[in-house]
């Protein structure tokens, strides 16, 4: 099983999309970029519903009337995260499938904190009153957490790398 | 001038210890991005609102008064952070253009963001969002793309960071 996946990861680094970005002199940070601006829409109208749930800072939307005017694009940021991590993982697939924070930040944090925040945009539309009840509050805070898991982990990847992951 | 303080600044103790242990340097890091992104996705919501692409059924004023608090504490965290790691390498950054362009470029977003969230209540009362409004929260939200973009390139094109 092991095996396949180092085979795909063998195979999308030697796509075309895989070697133009790879090889172009300017590619690279616009790639970033997409990462970065999907995670900015995807973390921030995350925060912002977690935080609500809490019960910390203003109270001047509900809940559920919060989490319907950031829905769309609380989505789009997602799409877009995705489109932009899936092209940085595509350019050194081969490095990052055996890095151990890489590993456990696709393989267990990111699936938990998605699990999670499709309950609580399920939950939240019901929570329509000012004061959310300790459910939500938990919940919440357990979101807000797991998404600065999913970040650290990230940002432990390059702490991971070898002397053959530089070259 | 500039020199000798950047000097001084990186040679302080607490810089200098900070920036020498990975787990401070680790935790500085995912707080400076995080905080970012918190900052960057919450002003692009309201921009956006006002824009009119999100949230039509909720007021502006309200999403607006609902973001800022937590756009303003996650400006104060990135800065906190970044400042910390920009000292530990200070005079790397002293000439660094592309640096000088970012701080310039999040300046003017700051602006931007004060101009959105002291206007929005005004730019409400009217039956639909006035052209100014919208260009506002264009500029706006264009300046924090150009944030990040300036923030990627730094390593990627000076190799500090």
């Amino acid at each position: 099983m092991y095996e396949l996946l180092v085979e795909f990861c063998r195979w999308i680094q030697s796509t075309s999309w895989a070697q133009a970005i790879l090889t172009s002199s300017w590619a690279f940070p616009y790639v970033q970029l997409t990462h970065f601006t999907g995670l900015s829409l995807w973390i921030g109208t995350n925060a912002l519903l977690d935080l609500r749930l809490l019960g910390a800072g203003k109270k001047r939307q509900t809940a559920a009337q919060l989490s319907d005017a950031l829905l769309v694009w609380n989505w789009i940021g997602f799409g877009i995260a995705v489109l932009g991590g899936f092209l940085l993982f595509s350019i050194s697939a081969t490095i990052y499938i055996r890095n151990p924070a890489f590993r456990i930040k696709l393989g267990v944090l990111l699936p938990l904190a998605l699990l999670l925040h499709v309950v609580v945009q399920r939950k939240a539309c019901a929570w329509d009153q000012e004061d959310t009840p300790m459910t939500a509050k938990l919940i919440g805070l357990a979101e807000l957490t797991l998404w600065f898991c999913v970040a650290s982990a990230a940002v432990l990847i390059p702490y991971f790398f070898g002397p053959a992951d530089l070259q | 001038m500039m020199q000798h303080l950047f000097e001084s600044l990186q040679h302080n103790s607490w810089i200098t210890g900070m920036n020498s242990s990975p787990w401070i340097s680790a935790f500085l890091e995912v707080t400076h991005y995080f905080s970012f992104f918190v900052l960057v996705g919450a002003i692009a919501i309201v921009d956006l609102r006002i824009m009119g692409l999100a949230g039509r059924r909720q007021s502006a004023t309200r999403l607006a008064e609902q973001a800022f608090p937590w756009i303003w504490t996650g400006l104060c965290f990135a800065s906190l952070s970044g400042f910390v790691m920009f000292a530990g390498q200070a005079t790397d950054y002293l000439h660094n253009s592309i640096f000088h362009r970012k701080l310039l470029v999040i300046l003017l977003a700051t602006i931007f963001g004060a101009w959105v969230q002291h206007s929005v209540s005004k730019w409400d009362q009217s039956a639909s969002m006035p052209a100014r409004a919208k260009v506002v929260a264009l500029v706006s939200l264009t300046l924090w793309v150009g944030a990040i973009l300036m923030g990627v390139d730094v390593p990627a094109i000076t190799g500090v960071g």
